[in-house]
């Protein structure tokens, strides 16, 4: 990366009458293959880089930016940002909340580094996952994986002093197949994601996942029954309660779409200013606490240092049942009067830095697994789920079980098909009355922004009960 | 020819030279101006532009791309892309990129979107616009996009074209409470005729009627769906019609060519026109793009293909690749015989939903899914748009609900927003029997 070029852009910036601007260059080399049904339709690699520089002045943000590393251009899209700004004329000027400036490198670390598995071996491995599930007397006629990864280097400037070097790997996978039986079909997708080097591919596991979700999908089509409607108590696995923790207390405690900025794409949320819900009003059970936490090394949504240069640290974002922070960056930070938590990402150097989250996840209880189940008359454990949403206020949401049994007497008994579960945000956490030692995570994209930026992230939780709620 | 169809060609000629059995390149020059605004006033404006050359190449049956943004690497890149062909696994399925040269009709895109002078006053006309029609406390926020990319493609096959590709939008969104909204949106490929008023209007109007909603309840409702909505549908449907979908099991229309999939009164194309935001005059193989009639009266009639995929159903390519995967470039519903307040008429006691987000299956194949309707949710009684409503989920079959559309407008309008009425389309208000609906409990 040339980071002279991006120093000299930083110059011509400062040259000019701007409150602030910064720079951010990323240089993204990433190898990706789509195999659908056994075959390898297409490997693409490729390198991109760029800059984009943010601009505030005269209280407007403006923000451009290129792949062609010449001076310039650099000079060019610096003025393009500026004109953008002042032309914003706001009658309430965008200030950003205040950071201290830092120098610093950091990175993601790599036991087995990408670049040097070859292609063969990449290909290998996905063969070896189709040919296996195919092997496993399951009807599988649909089956597509893909799978990239991407080495990040980004360098960061700004006009307050800060001068940040990152260099971050990931891979991700996603697998989507289709397994028939008696002329029905059910479906199922998984994602898996990690921060790191080709180890990421032993941790997965993912060929016996795979597997392990077909023969699940086969006894869904052969033994499940639906569900007799009513009020009953959910045991959630950790890939429900995780999916839960993201859409119906990560998104809605993002500020800057509690402050209008997503109104017309993501939307809003159901907390806002003189609302019934804020700071410290009651959303869920007492022993509901919900974290975002981008520090933790290999996850997918693993950060160091935001993309405004902000230290990351975990967020408590719902603390023994209260709403208790939401994910700031340093405008929304500066509007609520408070003080960024680093929450600002990007997906790439042509994206404007908005306010995301990273690893979200339900904090461990006290309770052993059965336990949890033990205590339960009558109920449904919807381990896993299918088609999931949430209204754009984020109150109203829908899971539907992808892997569901029925629970009698603490036991569980037999399959049950697509159980759904479709309540309000208070009502889910408000009926969590237990939640297990066990912290698992599993991968996902989140959408938000315009142009959409897809952004790595975990989900997570443990095992959590929830009492007398509403499945059909 | 132009110094980037030289440039374009020469990547071409070095994969050649390098022992590739086919190369395509293909150079792209684009500028993006967006305008982001919420709460009445612009947060942010941002330009992005970028220059790249994607080069897709095969060997003995071995597909491998990448794309090349650094030219003084040329060589390097490559040689290193053919290295991966030479140790890729091999595709049986490759049917080979188009071949032949192709007169194309001459590209209409609009190349001035790259040097609007002042695109905030877009902004402020479907603000101001919102307001006069729900009131000056209405607050609004959205986007505006304008798009320019000249391109630039070469095969090694024959076809090779210039074409200029352009695109504007504003979306914008009012609101009139908290949980009273209306949503709008304006586009086209060209400034021309490029009216955001219209926008303003409609998110205001529809906000203005949203106000005081009551929780809806669950049910089976006629409902009329307003074009932005039908524009989702038609997104749904349209990528189902993607011959790849059709193979990995994305699609209800999986085993249905020749049969019945839809209501009789459905006629349904991909047509790239002039008019549309994703208007080319070819596709990623070269292959001039057409009108194609998915669905004919109810009946299924093609798949949408790339070369590989045509071959797979031994067929000819639609003209929609995609290198890896064909898909629709821009979904048209044939217009009804109906006025919309005729459509109206028609309903005694349903639903009227402007907009919705968040569309999510249970499985694709079955059709199973669910998905929000947002901004303006309306109860209807005797052909009359009556109470405001809110809080509920369309949660029905995507193939029974082409099945059970009643009506159609003779009004369409273009259009796209976001990722949730993607691609463009050209849209009517539908009137459709017995949707499910659910609610919270």
């Amino acid at each position: 990366m040339n980071k002279d070029l991006v120093d000299f852009a930083l110059k011509c910036a400062n040259e000019k009458q701007v409150d602030y601007a910064e720079i951010r260059a990323h240089n993204e080399k990433s190898d990706d293959l789509t195999m659908k049904n056994g075959v390898v339709d297409a490997y693409v690699s490729a390198v991109d880089a760029g800059f984009g520089v943010r601009v505030l002045a005269e209280g407007g943000i403006g923000f451009a930016s290129s792949n062609k590393w010449t001076h310039s251009e650099a000079k060019s899209v610096v003025d393009i940002a500026y004109r953008l700004a002042r032309a914003a004329k706001r009658t309430d000027k965008i200030v950003f909340a205040k950071e201290k400036s830092v120098q610093t490198s950091w990175k993601a670390v790599e036991k087995e580094k990408i670049e040097d598995v070859s292609a063969e071996r990449r290909i290998a491995t996905f063969e070896g996952l189709d040919r296996e599930l195919i092997s496993q007397g399951v009807d599988v006629p649909g089956r597509m994986f893909r799978f990239g990864t991407t080495l990040t280097e980004k360098y960061f400037v700004n006009t307050e002093g800060s001068v940040i070097s990152s260099f971050v790997p990931k891979l991700g996978a996603y697998a989507f197949i289709t397994v028939a039986e008696g002329g029905k079909s059910e479906q199922a997708y998984k994602q898996f994601g990690y921060s790191g080097g080709w180890e990421a591919l032993d941790e997965w596991k993912i060929t016996e996942q795979m597997i392990d979700e077909a023969k699940m999908l086969q006894g869904v089509i052969k033994e499940a029954t639906a569900v007799r409607p009513g009020k009953m108590d959910l045991v959630c696995g950790s890939e429900v309660t995780g999916i839960a923790a993201h859409e119906s207390c990560g998104h809605p405690m993002e500020a800057d779409r509690i402050l209008g900025r997503e109104m017309s794409q993501a939307g809003m949320s159901f907390v806002y200013p003189n609302g019934p819900f804020w700071i410290g009003a009651k959303v869920g059970s007492s022993i509901v606490n919900v974290i975002d936490d981008p520090t933790l090394k290999c996850s997918y949504g693993y950060y160091e240092y935001d993309d405004e240069g902000v230290k990351a640290r975990p967020r408590i974002l719902f603390r023994e049942g209260f709403i208790n922070e939401f994910l700031q960056n340093r405008e929304s930070a500066s509007k609520m009067k408070t003080r960024s938590n680093g929450s600002s990402r990007s997906t790439g150097y042509d994206r404007e830095a908005i306010v995301r989250m990273a690893n979200t996840f339900v904090q461990p209880g006290n309770y052993d697994e059965e336990e949890i189940f033990e205590q339960v008359n009558h109920g449904v454990y919807m381990k896993s789920f299918t088609e999931w949403n949430i209204d754009d206020k984020r109150f109203n949401q829908r899971y539907v079980g992808r892997e569901a049994y029925l629970i009698e007497k603490g036991e569980l008994k037999g399959r049950i098909a697509r159980p759904v579960i479709e309540t309000t945000t208070p009502t889910f956490w408000g009926a969590v009355d237990a939640v297990s030692k066990k912290l698992e995570f599993d991968a996902a994209t989140c959408g938000k922004g315009d142009p959409q930026q897809g952004i790595p992230v975990y989900t997570g939780g443990p095992i959590m009960r929830l009492r007398g709620v509403y499945i059909k | 020819m132009s110094k980037f169809m030289e440039k374009t060609e020469d990547v071409v000629r070095r994969c050649k030279t390098l022992g590739a059995d086919e190369a395509i390149a293909r150079t792209v020059n684009s500028c993006n101006h967006q305008v982001r605004f919420s709460n009445n006033q612009i947060d942010t404006s941002l330009v992005w532009n970028s220059y790249v050359t994607d080069v897709v190449l095969s060997w003995n049956k071995r597909v491998v791309a990448t794309q090349i943004a650094n030219f003084q690497n040329t060589d390097q890149i490559l040689k290193h892309l053919f290295k991966l062909a030479k140790v890729s696994q091999e595709n049986p399925m490759y049917g080979g990129f188009a071949t032949g040269r192709f007169n194309y009709r001459k590209s209409t895109g609009d190349g001035s979107l790259v040097n609007l002078e002042n695109p905030a006053e877009y902004v402020f006309e479907a603000i101001d616009a919102a307001k006069d029609e729900a009131g000056p406390e209405t607050n609004a926020g959205g986007i505006f996009l304008a798009s320019a990319s000249n391109v630039y493609q070469i095969s090694s096959e024959g076809p090779e074209g210039e074409d200029v590709r352009s695109s504007v939008e504003l979306s914008i969104r009012a609101f009139t409470e908290k949980e009273a909204s209306g949503h709008g949106v304006e586009c086209s490929s060209k400034l021309k005729g490029f009216e955001p008023r219209r926008a303003g209007r409609k998110a205001g109007q529809i906000a203005k009627h949203a106000k005081n909603p009551k929780p809806g309840e669950e049910g089976k409702y006629d409902v009329v769906f307003d074009p932005l909505f039908v524009g989702s549908l038609l997104g749904m449907w349209g990528s189902m019609a993607s011959a790849y979908s059709v193979m990995v099991q994305l699609s209800i229309f999986v085993d249905n060519l020749g049969k019945k999939v839809a209501s009789e009164m459905v006629t349904m194309r991909d047509v790239p026109a002039p008019y549309s935001m994703s208007e080319r005059v070819f596709d990623d193989e070269g292959v001039p793009t057409r009108e194609n009639v998915i669905i004919e009266n109810g009946v299924l009639k093609t798949y949408l293909h790339n070369t590989s995929t045509a071959k797979i159903f031994k067929t000819t390519t639609t003209g929609n690749a995609g290198i890896v995967a064909p898909g629709p470039w821009n979904i048209e519903m044939d217009a009804g015989a109906m006025s919309k307040e005729e459509l109206f008429k028609q309903v005694r006691h349903g639903l009227y939903l402007t907009n919705t987000w968040y569309t999510r299956f249970q499985n694709y194949k079955s059709g199973d899914f669910s998905t929000i309707p947002r901004d303006g949710i309306f109860q209807i009684e005797n052909g009359e748009i009556k109470q405001s409503l809110k809080d509920i989920r369309l949660s029905d079959n995507a193939l029974r609900m082409l099945n059970n559309i009643t009506g159609i407008s003779r009004e369409r309008q273009h259009v796209h927003w976001w990722a949730e009425a993607d691609p463009p389309s050209l849209s009517p208000f539908i009137l459709m029997k017995d949707v499910q609906i659910t609610t919270s409990r």
